[in-house]
């Protein structure tokens, strides 16, 4: 495999494969930053990834009072699932549990994607017949009564289907403590890239796998080509003084959103990585064949 | 761009009707078409009007009296200025576009409006947005603002749009009203919101609150600024002005579903 080094940090010449998805997003606000940040981690919360989760969630970005809807403090979160209609549960559960719930909320359309996902289409009836619904500046919105004045909720949201997630970087270290601050770095780079979110905790992973298992039933199961702990037992993929592999994955609403998001924590995993001992950033790919969207670490370079 | 400009020769003696006008504009007839529009019983719109420039453009009228009636009525388009009073059901059936009437407006008017922008600079008549006879609604859409005064019944049956009066609005505003909102920024008359079963009445007093409206007690609504914003994005200098943090809320008219509310702003 052709590699180039650049300040230090090997840049394996292979790709991360990614795949179509469906995406749509929010708008929550509440009466202070704190909580429209509560409420917003709340309900992406357990939304790693669609395997098990139903849907891959994050936030955004936060967003000032002149850029939401009633001009209180905001929070934009993201949410990937496979298809719309996969996506429609998901909205209603997470908002029904964590926003309507949440002190203060409101909630509104993120996402002007050609496909509407409801949103106070399904919690109204919270409402008991009380709610009421709204129109203004062309969109309608439901004031429905709960215990500290009214839940506002926009009638629907849109949705994309020209998302894209499993954008990935894999980053090899010799140690466990120094490639953990240097992936949080990258997380922070790409947190200001806008219009995508890295679902995992903290926007972390430290258990890539591979597609199948020995046993029955099991899709995934653990990367042994990737675990340290291994590599003299498997045929691995590391280096010999490799410790620790930490992966970042990323969603985002289009496939440019992902490559500026790779491009962005590649970017500050080499320019402080070495001195932190990781070695090597390597991406994760299935050959090729499964993923449409496919991303050349040495391209993003 | 070109313009059409017509003005009144001298005050009617007796009604006259340009509700077709718009229509005749939307449909191509150009200025020497129009001039033989009927407009009373033997009576064609150059009998009574001067009129230049071309059609294409923005519409100007002007020496209009309260006996002109139908002006700007099913208008889908372009900006009407209109010098001088309306009569009855100006903006009548109003699709879009602007009418501006620098003056006084009749009774029923925006009467099943549904989208567009009317100002009036002086006062309205009765059943402004109301709902016409044989209708089911008044205005569906739209916003109309009268600097003046509004007449009895304003908003009639409405169930969607903004009628913003920046006086006061006359008896019963929002009587039987559906939905949408009435801003009254100098208060509202006695019988206000009669049998209302939806919709929103902000002003900063209600003469004589009636007994079928229940005191809920003063609130932040979140849905205010959000209407507000709306309003300042859609209208610019014509939006209401900006709406306190805190109203109190009367939930009515309980005669009927009681669904509606009013809002008082102090």
């Amino acid at each position: 495999m052709k590699s180039s080094l650049i300040n230090g940090v090997t840049i394996d010449d292979t790709f991360a494969e990614a795949f179509g998805m469906s995406g749509t997003g929010l708008i929550i606000t509440a009466d202070t930053p704190k909580w429209a940040m509560i409420c917003a981690t709340t309900m992406t919360g357990f939304g790693t990834s669609v395997i098990g989760c139903g849907a891959e969630c994050g936030i955004d970005r936060v967003l000032s009072p002149d850029e939401t809807p009633d001009g209180r403090p905001g929070v934009r979160v993201l949410m990937f699932g496979f298809s719309p209609d996969a996506l429609i549960p998901q909205v209603a559960n997470r908002v029904g549990q964590c926003v309507l719930t949440s002190p203060g909320s409101a909630c509104y359309a993120a996402v002007d994607g050609p496909i509407p996902i409801p949103l106070g289409t399904a919690l109204r009836q919270f409402g008991d017949g009380w709610q009421t619904a709204r129109r203004a500046g062309g969109k309608r919105y439901w004031r429905v009564p709960v215990m500290d004045g009214e839940f506002v909720c926009e009638d629907k949201t849109g949705c994309v289907t020209t998302a894209v997630g499993g954008g990935n970087l894999l980053l090899l270290g010799t140690d466990r403590r120094g490639t953990l601050e240097v992936a949080e770095a990258a997380i922070d780079a790409i947190a200001k890239v806008p219009d995508c979110i890295t679902p995992f905790p903290g926007g972390i992973v430290r258990s890539g796998s591979k597609v199948g298992s020995k046993y029955a039933g099991m899709f995934a199961s653990a990367n042994d080509a990737f675990a340290p702990t291994l590599k003299g037992a498997t045929r691995t993929e590391l280096n010999a003084d490799t410790v620790c592999v930490l992966e970042i994955v990323i969603d985002g609403l289009t496939s440019a959103d992902v490559a500026n998001a790779m491009r962005a924590g590649l970017s500050a995993i080499i320019a402080n990585g070495a001195a932190k001992g990781v070695t090597r950033v390597s991406a994760g790919n299935y050959g090729g064949k499964l993923g449409q969207h496919h991303y050349h670490l040495r391209e993003l370079v | 761009m070109s313009q059409l400009t017509l003005t009144l020769k001298s005050a009617p003696a007796t009604r006259i009707d340009l509700s077709g006008l718009a229509p005749a504009i939307a449909g191509g007839a150009s200025a020497s078409a129009l001039a033989l529009l009927t407009i009373a019983p033997a009576t064609r719109l150059g009998d009574l009007f001067a009129i230049s420039g071309s059609t294409g453009g923005d519409i100007n009228l002007s020496g209009t009296t309260s006996r002109v009636d139908g002006i700007g009525a099913g208008l889908t388009g372009g900006t009407w200025t209109v010098e001088g009073d309306t009569g009855a059901n100006a903006g009548l059936d109003m699709r879009g576009g602007k009418l501006i009437i620098k003056g006084n407006a009749g009774h029923y008017l925006a009467s099943g409006m549904k989208a567009g922008t009317i100002h009036v600079t002086g006062n309205a008549g009765d059943f402004v947005g109301g709902v016409a006879s044989g209708k089911r609604f008044g205005m569906t859409g739209g916003s109309v603002i009268i600097d003046g005064n509004s007449g009895s019944r304003t908003g009639n049956k409405m169930r969607r749009g903004l009628i913003l009066v920046r006086g006061t609005a006359g008896e019963a505003a929002g009587s039987r009203m559906v939905g949408g909102t009435i801003v009254a920024e100098g208060g509202f008359g006695p019988h206000t919101g009669q049998l209302m079963r939806r919709g929103t009445l902000i002003g900063p007093k209600v003469e004589h609150m009636s007994a079928t409206f229940a005191d809920c007690g003063t609130h932040e609504l979140v849905i205010l600024s959000i209407m507000s914003r709306a309003w300042t994005h859609d209208l610019g200098p014509l939006a209401p002005k900006p709406l306190p943090a805190k109203v109190r809320r009367y939930a009515g008219d309980l005669a009927s579903i009681g669904k509606g509310e009013i809002l008082l702003t102090a």
